[in-house]
């Protein structure tokens, strides 16, 4: 099948597009491991597990690769892309609480975990991700991106584009909130 | 100082991981139970980061970027050109339903409108009337009837009517008077063209300014007022 072409678009102002596309899908596949690996991990500090934040990942991969010509600059795409993958953790991790409480329902009369049963499924975790969730979103971000690998407040104000002042106070403000909900 | 008193500033302390305030420094010295504290809080405080790191720094599946970069180039095959095409077909639809569609919405809307705003002229029957309301066909003249609708029937008056513009209503109104008088012009357009020859020669009538509101009184009052137009002449 002919290829489309605009009317009044000529063969070079084509060929032009194509090799502008072509050097997108290059400079974007350059970031692709990097971007891959903090979207994954943004995901991961939402989400409660692996799998699921493989998913959410590849879908803000998908979605920046979309807008990546309008948002080539490295700085802006990187923001782009956490704030991105962070929004969308977040309704996954809503919609996957709802799914559970729907099928969990029924059995409601099971019998109750045992404290081994606790100790063994990591209580320390699961009270921990049930602290966040209860963090405001802006500070949840910011105590997510601090924890990484390689992240100073520096680069989190920057990424965030917000002052270091700001990030300081909101993650020693968010892990406060944490350790009065786990103590 | 209490040991209350330095509850926040241990907090602080804890999270900030700096180096002690020298006020507190100089209270924990002398207290325990504040050290203990401390101690305490910086250990929850290492397994909240820890925890946390351990969390979001942990690695995905050997098999996550390939299966990226597969989803990725299947992105990218889908996409070239076939998007265009859609987009520009979804428009020429778009168009093509608009033009469809216009002509009837318009015509709806205009015969809404024409309820709205064009006043009914309620014709009597009379002899005249009933070429008026023939000649209102051969106008083009849309003449509504009711007969039809017994539900509505009861609220709708039994007579013809007839819906002129608002920008006509006086000039009908005066061919509705001539025609109910027998002048012989508005005689010959309401009459068929095929039988009968207008003279050509024949002299307007003067006819008097008759206004809307004369046509929309009552049935007796309108025959009163065909006769006393019928009688002055």
């Amino acid at each position: 099948m002919q290829e489309f072409t605009w009317p009044g678009r000529t063969a070079e102002t084509e060929l032009a597009f194509d090799l502008e596309k072509a050097s997108l899908r290059r400079e974007f596949e350059q970031r692709l491991e990097e971007c891959g690996m903090l979207a994954f991990r943004v995901a991961r500090g939402v989400l409660r597990n692996a799998a699921d934040a493989e998913d959410v990942a590849q879908e803000a991969i998908l979605r920046s690769y979309r807008r990546f010509a309008r948002l080539r600059d490295p700085s802006r795409f990187r923001a782009w892309l956490v704030r991105i993958t962070f929004r969308l953790a977040l309704d996954h991790g809503r919609s996957a609480r709802r799914r559970e409480l729907r099928e969990t329902a029924w059995a409601t009369d099971l019998p109750k975990p045992t404290a081994e049963d606790i100790a063994a499924s990591n209580e320390f975790g699961r009270r921990l991700q049930d602290a966040m969730a209860a963090l405001s979103e802006k500070s949840r971000l910011v105590l997510l991106l601090t924890s990484m690998d390689g992240h100073s407040l520096e680069e989190v104000a920057q990424l965030l584009q917000l002052p270091v002042g700001t990030v300081k106070s909101r993650l020693h403000s968010a892990r406060k909130q944490l350790a009065e909900k786990l103590r | 100082m209490t040991c209350e008193e330095y509850e926040n500033a241990l907090l602080l302390a804890a999270a900030s991981k700096g180096e002690l305030d020298a006020k507190l420094a100089r209270h924990l010295e002398r207290c325990s139970t504040c050290r203990m504290a401390l101690r305490t809080e910086r250990e929850l405080f290492s397994r909240i980061d820890s925890a946390l790191r351990a969390q979001v720094n942990e690695h995905p599946r050997p098999g996550f970027l390939p299966q990226l970069r597969l989803q990725l180039s299947k992105e990218l095959t889908a996409r070239p050109g076939s998007d265009r095409v859609w987009h520009v077909a979804g428009a020429a639809l778009a168009l093509v339903l608009m033009a469809m569609f216009y002509p009837l919405v318009n015509a709806r809307q205009s015969i809404v409108q024409g309820n709205l705003q064009t006043p009914t002229i309620q014709v009597p029957e009379s002899a005249g009337v009933k070429q008026s309301a023939r000649a209102s066909e051969h106008l083009g003249v849309r003449t509504r009837h009711h007969s039809k609708r017994p539900a509505v029937q009861s609220a709708v008056p039994q007579d013809p009517e007839v819906l002129v513009p608002p920008d006509e209503q006086k000039a009908f109104a005066q061919f509705v008077a001539c025609v109910a008088r027998g002048d012989a012009i508005a005689q010959a357009v309401a009459t068929p063209a095929a039988s009968e020859t207008v003279n050509r020669d024949t002299e307007l009538p003067q006819v008097s300014s008759v206004d809307i509101a004369d046509l929309q009184l009552g049935r007796a009052r309108q025959e009163a007022w065909i006769d006393q137009t019928g009688s002055s002449e």
